[in-house]
């Protein structure tokens, strides 16, 4: 037996292993790729929200907020968007109230133990008073033990799963966006009720996010009696179009619980392709127009499109003319969290310096944004999820998302 | 009965782009003994280099040629640029480190790969493109008779995977370089004592290699859409594996291991499970390295003491 041929398989365990160990690691700081967001945005945050009891006595604020993100990694397009919006969303309320926040970015790749060595490395920093992020449920949990353990409060942009506020193990976490709870009773609903489907098809995409939302929406359409087949794919798969042979022409519909939404129109394209009928069902995760626009397919969001929200319009003007308009639903929840960390940290200000983190998390928690960019107001309850939210159905009709639900 | 039908397509479609890619891996093999772990990086930059073609000339929703000419275009324009991104890492990566331990290429390979994912990212950015190419072609058009799908990317993609094999069987068997590039596979010293420049032949070797990558990259962005930069990562596993289940360094080989490995992973998709069909793709190599383990099509090398 040739040595060179035995050689072969070790070098793909190699090649593996060392792929694995770079996606944990690669650069701390963020590629940018972007461009950064100038501080160019002082007349246009007239609309965006602050209220809670901004008392900066005397001196300007000045404090450091630590930003988790994927910003780079497979998730990296979720990850410069939210990076994008949350600078937005400092400069902005900086520009507004005369504090000099600035923000301590720190890559996650998605990645809990990459997400732990982040926390640990903002919790050292004793000029940390609060974390923005992390962007998934995984990283939440990862990093809850430490975050509980330092006071340090953290407002995730994005992590919906709903076990992470129920049983007050992580005190000082919050979140702007509602949680799974609210999500996946109101697409089961709507695809019993208003798509009239009997037999539906749940395929995952093998995330946290991805089977929390499927297990939920699962639960209500059994209670429902509608029967239900599940799958499970890998984001990163190149092809679709053997899972969707499978779809049977009584399945009438395919909910796909899923973060990418180029990921999804592809998945709807390949029905298409297949000739099957069955309507496609998207989460907030695939909720961008720019990416996910297969007609006649419906998307859950936990807002309209901020596009149309009236009180969003000079913000969404400034990230357009800062950035571009290729943006889904991560971006704008993250400009909100930096609102409401930074009015929190503003309510404790004395003297130019922010209070201690744990008087930060009270101050934060307590924090009530009257308007948001997301088209009402914020306020956070005891556990941390946001008083109120609720999910919404859009269809995609000539290419455009219409409210339905 | 249809679904199955529908499997050996997707299948067929997959293993189409598989081989191209692995056809580059056995080539450089072939003359180098060297494994090109950065192939899979150049596979996604041709897939990058179509679609800002293809935006360059309008998109897919408005394009300013016909789809019959903006189709070869896109496909050239991805081989040629592939290929010199291929010359470029052999020149840089690899040359300088042809007599040292066969670890510093291999290392050098790794790292030219994150180099290339990376410049990417920085370049292009993070978000996954579409090439939108149901607006080119109408998903609906071409064979759908019953059970059968079959829409005109997918023949297209199968079309040019076969005619550039065909091509480069006849290539290495009639043509002049053909013959170096063989020669230097089998004997590079006694071939540079022929007269041969061996540096010229592998160069060229790269650019043919690095240009099916291209094209499989392109034919990817066609049926499957999506390009991101780290899309060459799996793609170069599955290539890598293709061209070492068909016996590594053999052309016929790469093809007929591209095309297993398309079909393994369609129907363990279709009929094991959407969740692990990896594990069946690379059960399949495993059996092979066990019972045939210099592959397919591969030959025992002899070794004279």
């Amino acid at each position: 037996m040739s040595k060179k041929l035995l050689f072969a398989p070790l070098a793909v365990l190699l090649l593996a292993a060392t792929a694995c160990g770079s996606d944990s690691k690669s650069s701390g700081d963020t590629a940018a790729p972007a461009g950064t967001t100038a501080g160019t945005t002082a007349a246009t945050t007239g609309a965006a929200a602050t209220t809670a009891a901004p008392s900066a006595g005397g001196a300007a604020c000045s404090a450091k907020i630590g930003f988790m993100g994927p910003f780079t990694g497979d998730a990296a397009s979720i990850g410069q968007e939210q990076l994008n919006w949350g600078k937005l969303g400092i400069d902005d309320f900086n520009a507004k109230n005369g504090t000099t926040f600035s923000l301590v970015e720190t890559d996650t790749q998605l990645d809990p133990a990459q997400a732990t060595t982040g926390a640990q490395k903002l919790i050292s920093d004793a000029d940390v008073v609060a974390v923005l992020g992390p962007a998934g449920s995984q990283e939440v949990e990862a990093i809850g033990p430490a975050m509980t353990t330092a006071k340090l409060a953290y407002v995730s942009p994005s992590a919906t799963r709903t076990s992470l506020t129920v049983d007050g193990k992580m005190p000082t976490f919050a979140r702007v966006v509602p949680n799974d709870d609210a999500q996946g009773p109101t697409i089961a609903n709507f695809v019993k009720d208003t798509i009239k489907a009997t037999k539906v098809l749940i395929v995952d995409d093998q995330t946290s996010y991805s089977t929390g939302l499927a297990d939920s929406a699962t639960a209500t359409w059994k209670t429902l009696g509608v029967e239900v087949l599940r799958e499970s794919i890998a984001q990163k798969s190149t092809d679709f179009s053997s899972l969707v042979a499978k779809v049977t022409d009584d399945v009438g519909a395919v909910f796909l619980p899923w973060q990418i939404a180029a990921n999804a129109q592809q998945f709807g394209t390949q029905l298409a392709e297949q000739g099957k009928k069955a309507v496609v069902v998207g989460s907030d995760g695939v909720y961008s127009p720019s990416d996910f626009s297969l007609e006649g397919a419906y998307v859950s969001s936990f807002a309209p499109d901020v596009r149309g929200v009236p009180a969003a319009a000079d913000v969404v003007a400034a990230y357009q003319k800062a950035h571009d308009d290729k943006f889904g639903t991560f971006g704008p929840p993250v400009y909100v969290a930096a609102q409401l960390i930074a009015t929190g940290i503003q309510a404790t200000c004395k003297d130019g310096k922010p209070g201690a983190r744990a008087d930060v998390t009270t101050a934060i928690k307590a924090t009530k944004l009257d308007n948001t960019i997301l088209g009402g107001p914020v306020a956070l309850d005891a556990n941390g999820d946001v008083v109120g939210a609720k999910f919404y159905m859009s269809q995609i009709k000539g290419g455009k998302y219409t409210l339905v639900g | 009965m249809g679904q199955f039908v529908q499997l050996v397509v997707n299948g067929l479609t997959l293993g189409s782009v598989y081989a191209l890619i692995a056809l580059g891996y056995s080539l450089v093999y072939g003359v180098l003994k060297l494994l090109n772990f950065a192939h899979g990086e150049v596979y996604m930059i041709g897939a990058f280099l179509g679609y800002g073609t293809l935006h360059t000339l309008g998109g897919a929703a408005d394009p300013a040629l016909p789809v019959a000419v903006l189709l070869p275009v896109l496909l050239v324009v991805a081989a040629l640029g592939s290929g010199l991104v291929g010359v470029a890492i052999e020149r840089f990566a690899y040359r300088p480190l042809r007599t040292a331990p066969r670890i510093a290429p291999l290392v050098s390979a790794l790292g030219t790969s994150f180099f290339l994912q990376n410049a990417v990212l920085l370049v292009v950015g993070a978000r996954i493109l579409r090439y939108e190419s149901e607006k080119l072609v109408n998903v609906r058009s071409g064979i759908h008779e019953g059970v059968l799908n079959v829409s005109v990317m997918r023949l297209l993609v199968i079309g040019v995977s076969f005619s550039v094999m065909i091509g480069l069987t006849i290539f290495m068997r009639r043509s002049k370089l053909g013959k170096a590039m063989r020669a230097t596979s089998y004997d590079p010293e006694a071939a540079q004592m022929m007269g041969l420049d061996v540096n010229r032949v592998i160069m060229v070797t790269f650019f043919i290699g690095s240009a099916l990558a291209g094209v499989a990259g392109v034919m990817s962005g066609l049926v499957y859409n999506r390009v991101f930069q780290t899309m060459g990562f799996v793609a170069g596993l599955k290539g890598f594996t293709a061209s070492v289940v068909g016996g590594i360094g053999s052309v016929q080989g790469a093809m007929a291991g591209g095309l297993i490995i398309g079909f393994a992973e369609s129907f363990a998709q279709g009929y094991v499970s959407t969740t692990f069909y990896d594990v069946v793709v690379f059960l399949v190599l495993i059996g092979f390295m066990l019972i045939r383990p210099r592959g397919l099509f591969g030959v025992a090398e002899l070794k004279k003491v």
